[in-house]
């Protein structure tokens, strides 16, 4: 079926253990620098990654799916991909929020359930499929219109549920899982835990003795890819504004 | 080493005093956080017999604290909340602490003082409302705060009622760099390497700073000060007791309209009751106000101490807009604590603005994940275009706006129809930018970029977004506009006190925490001056309480400031 993980993604983007400007910089390589409860903690992202409980395994699927494209890692060799649907799953299971909703949305849960329903029902209305089986492209377009804040079709379950709110929390989410993980502190170089050692080398981004310096080459992203773009949105100095508004192509490089 | 790790080298060193519920104690005051946790301290060693009642755990930092982003959302007031108006505020880790140290475990300690202009900003500018308290009335409480911290910090510094500090300035990391590069470009005078509550050397059993850029995940070094590590030693010392987990949900009146006591929930979900002579409500801008409106009881129909109505109402934050700017060169900006150094130099009002008041501008060193986000807020990022952006992390650096919104009537707390776990309604928050706020976001992010322009960013671009809570609760002269006086005393209730962030009438556009724990200190010398009276009597001292060093924790004296002892 389409909806297999990378179907359709182009091939000129060449798999790599470990993607980024930092070759053979490995913060994990660091953990015996680090106190034993940050250890325990950071470890066990790595090597224990929580089990799919909350979603089943349609839902399962689906999100894997959409995480595919809000955080893609088809540059990635399958055994250095890094877990995020498992820690929404978790997230879900135990119902922890971030400590506050927004009014015009309801508790994640639902959010959740009701957004699958609507990126569906978009799938559905524009190429009369579900999503999962939808090609790569088509998928990118579909969730470039939920980004743009336009979907076409679900309007009963958006008038009860924002959809910029929305697509911050699934991103958000997205990210929460992506970027606490060790692999990707290797990937942007960043150094990770730094106690007790701490930094010493404090100006002119100087890496510390165990960081690597930067060696960019380039990098370009698969075509038909909808999420190369990105804006500037500057204009917008408010919240609200800036989230609920758009500037096309402003910012593409 | 063994014991209760307060910061990685002080351990607990006394056991805990406690007081059994049906003990009538001196002082509850409900919430351990910046002003719970100096109260509690001051109080105890003043003599009083007094229980910190704090919703979270009491910290272990070598045991629950880890030197990473995820891991320690613990640290931030999770529980339900709703959040709404024309512009709604993220609360939970953007501003909500939970735990001993409250906010003070996760701030980034930034601690500029208020100006002198800040108590009168009616008088002077026609906006916001005058406080019933000056300048002169809190500055003792600045300088003894800024060395019981201690903060370290220039020299001289201009701005406000120009000052220094006893502690040295810390070296600059490249976030404070290129503020400092852009600063210097356009004439603007910039502060570097301070005021920041972090240890810039060894101070009794705390360490220097080690610059692994944490600060808001919780300091394992102990460099940064919270009043976990820096009052509430002390408070257990001289017989404190610090309960912890346990969730207040109703304050209860006697037929006399004096409280008796306050009602909580203990981890399991079983009530307990705790008796007091007085109380002290420092849950902060949105807990405080929630407790108070739970607490409605037949003759306080609208909650505690709010005859006035004006319980939950004038909720400010500040506008906190992130400049993002990229470099050519590396940055790597998770090195060095994220406060680092700050302009104060748009603090005040400008008639050449189209606005009142002002704005402060400052380092922000945001980690991976924040980073993340701010990209996905400031460039619509996602996808392919999320991860390329993240690529470049180490070449960007972030500046934070500072920006004073005004109290507004319609920025209140209410109470929500849901509940928490323990069945407790939960706090509902709307906020409505008004013309002034907006001119002066706009203003202060357009100053910013300019600024990350001229440090030589070769793109740059801004997340709206919002910093800090204060009001609730505020302070005034007038009863019938204000929940407390000018010493955190409720005008309704002679035993029932607030004080928190929650009290403040206006925020400039410094950090909120240096004068929350100052108005604590205060409050703290007026009820020791007070004595048993406050338990008996209605009557009220309106003179100014003498500065009691006496009450400061021992640590304080002799490390680094030798000619004040």
């Amino acid at each position: 079926m389409n909806g297999e993980r990378g179907k359709g993604v182009p091939a000129e983007l060449p798999m790599r253990d470990q993607p980024g400007y930092y070759p053979g910089f490995s913060t994990l390589g660091q953990r015996d620098a680090w106190d034993a409860a940050t250890r325990e903690v950071v470890v066990a992202r790595v090597e224990t990654p929580p089990p799919i409980r909350y979603f089943d395994a349609d839902a399962m699927l689906f999100w894997t799916v959409v995480f595919d494209h809000l955080l893609p890692q088809n540059d990635r060799t399958p055994e250095r991909r890094i877990p995020i649907v498992n820690l929404v799953d978790q997230r879900l299971r135990d119902d922890r929020t971030v400590g506050y909703r927004y009014a015009d949305m309801p508790p994640d849960r639902e959010a959740y359930r009701l957004g699958r329903d609507a990126i569906d029902a978009e799938a559905r209305s524009a190429h009369d499929a579900a999503f999962v089986d939808l090609a790569y492209a088509q998928r990118e377009s579909i969730l470039a219109r939920i980004h743009d804040g336009e979907p076409r079709a679900a309007q009963a379950i958006w008038a009860r549920m924002s959809v910029h709110r929305f697509w911050q929390l699934i991103v958000g989410d997205a990210a929460d899982a992506y970027y606490a993980h060790p692999w990707a502190w290797d990937e942007i170089g960043f150094g990770g835990p730094a106690y007790p050692r701490g930094y010493t080398r404090l100006e002119r981004g100087e890496p510390e003795p165990w960081e690597v310096r930067e060696r960019r080459y380039a990098w370009s992203v698969p075509s038909g890819a909808a999420s190369d773009e990105v804006e500037n949105v500057h204009a917008f100095h408010l919240e609200s504004e800036q989230h609920r508004s758009h500037v096309k192509n402003a910012g593409r490089r | 080493m063994k014991g209760h790790a307060l910061g990685s080298r002080q351990r607990l060193q006394t056991p805990m005093r406690r007081y059994a519920e049906n003990d009538p104690v001196d002082y509850v005051i409900v919430g351990v956080g910046s002003a719970g946790g100096v109260l509690v301290q001051r109080l105890a060693r003043a003599g009083f017999r007094v229980i910190g009642l704090e919703a979270g755990p009491f910290w272990d930092t070598e045991r629950d604290w880890v030197s990473d982003e995820a891991g320690s959302h613990q640290l931030y007031w999770e529980d339900p909340r709703v959040t709404g108006g024309s512009d709604p505020l993220a609360l939970g880790a953007n501003n909500s602490g939970k735990g001993v140290g409250g906010g003070s475990v996760h701030w980034a300690s930034f601690t500029p003082r208020l100006h002198p202009s800040d108590f009168e900003t009616y008088t002077r500018d026609g906006v916001g409302v005058d406080w019933p308290l000056s300048y002169d009335d809190i500055r003792p409480y600045y300088e003894q705060l800024e060395l019981e911290m201690p903060v370290a910090g220039p020299a001289y510094y201009p701005w406000g009622h120009p000052h220094g500090y006893a502690y040295g300035p810390h070296p600059m990391g490249g976030v404070g760099n290129a503020l400092i590069n852009g600063c210097s470009a356009l004439d603007i005078p910039v502060s570097i390497g301070g005021p920041v509550a972090i240890l810039s050397g060894a101070h009794g059993d705390r360490p220097h700073c080690i610059y692994r850029g944490f600060c808001i995940q919780g300091c394992k070094v102990g460099a940064k000060a919270s009043t976990l590590i820096t009052h509430v030693p002390d408070a257990i010392a001289n017989g404190a007791e610090i309960r912890e987990r346990a969730m207040a949900y109703r304050i209860e009146v006697n037929a006399n309209r004096r409280v008796r006591g306050v009602h909580y929930f203990d981890d399991d979900g079983n009530a307990h009751v705790q008796r007091a002579k007085a109380v002290i409500v420092s849950g902060y801008a949105i807990e405080t106000p929630r407790l108070l409106l739970n607490s409605a009881c037949p003759g306080f129909e609208n909650g505690l101490a709010n005859s006035s109505g004006t319980v939950g109402k004038y909720l400010m934050s500040q506008a906190g807009n992130v400049v993002l700017g990229r470099f050519d060169e590396p940055v790597r900006m998770y090195k060095a604590p994220p406060a680092h150094a700050l302009t104060e130099e748009f603090y005040e009002t400008d008639p050449r603005n189209d606005f009142a008041r002002g704005f402060a501008i400052q380092t922000v060193g945001p980690l991976p994940i924040a980073f993340a986000k701010q990209m996905i807020a400031a460039k619509k990022a996602w996808g392919w275009g999320l991860r390329r952006e993240m690529m470049d992390y180490n070449h960007w650096a972030a500046f934070g706006v500072l920006g004073e919104i005004l109290p507004w009537d319609d920025n209140r707390v209410t109470l929500a129809e849901e509940t928490d776990r323990f069945g407790i309604p939960v706090a509902h928050v709307s906020f409505n930018l008004r013309d002034n706020d907006k001119k002066l976001i706009k203003g202060a992010k357009d100053k910013t970029m300019e600024v990350m322009w001229a440090a030589g960013a070769t793109e740059v671009v801004q997340e709206a977004r919002y910093a800090h809570l204060v009001g609730g609760a505020r302070m005034g002269k007038d009863p019938a506009t204000s929940v407390v006086d000018a010493f955190g005393r409720s005008h309704d209730i002679a035993n029932l006190f607030v004080c928190d962030g929650s009290v403040l009438p206006t925020q400039g556009s410094a950090n909120p925490g240096l004068t929350i724990q100052a108005l604590a200190a205060r409050t703290a010398d007026y009820l020791v001056s007070a004595g048993d009276s406050v338990f008996t009597s209605d009557a009220r001292d309106p003179a100014r309480p003498p500065l009691r060093t006496s009450l400061a924790p021992p640590a304080t004296w002799g490390k680094g400031v030798p000619r004040l002892k």
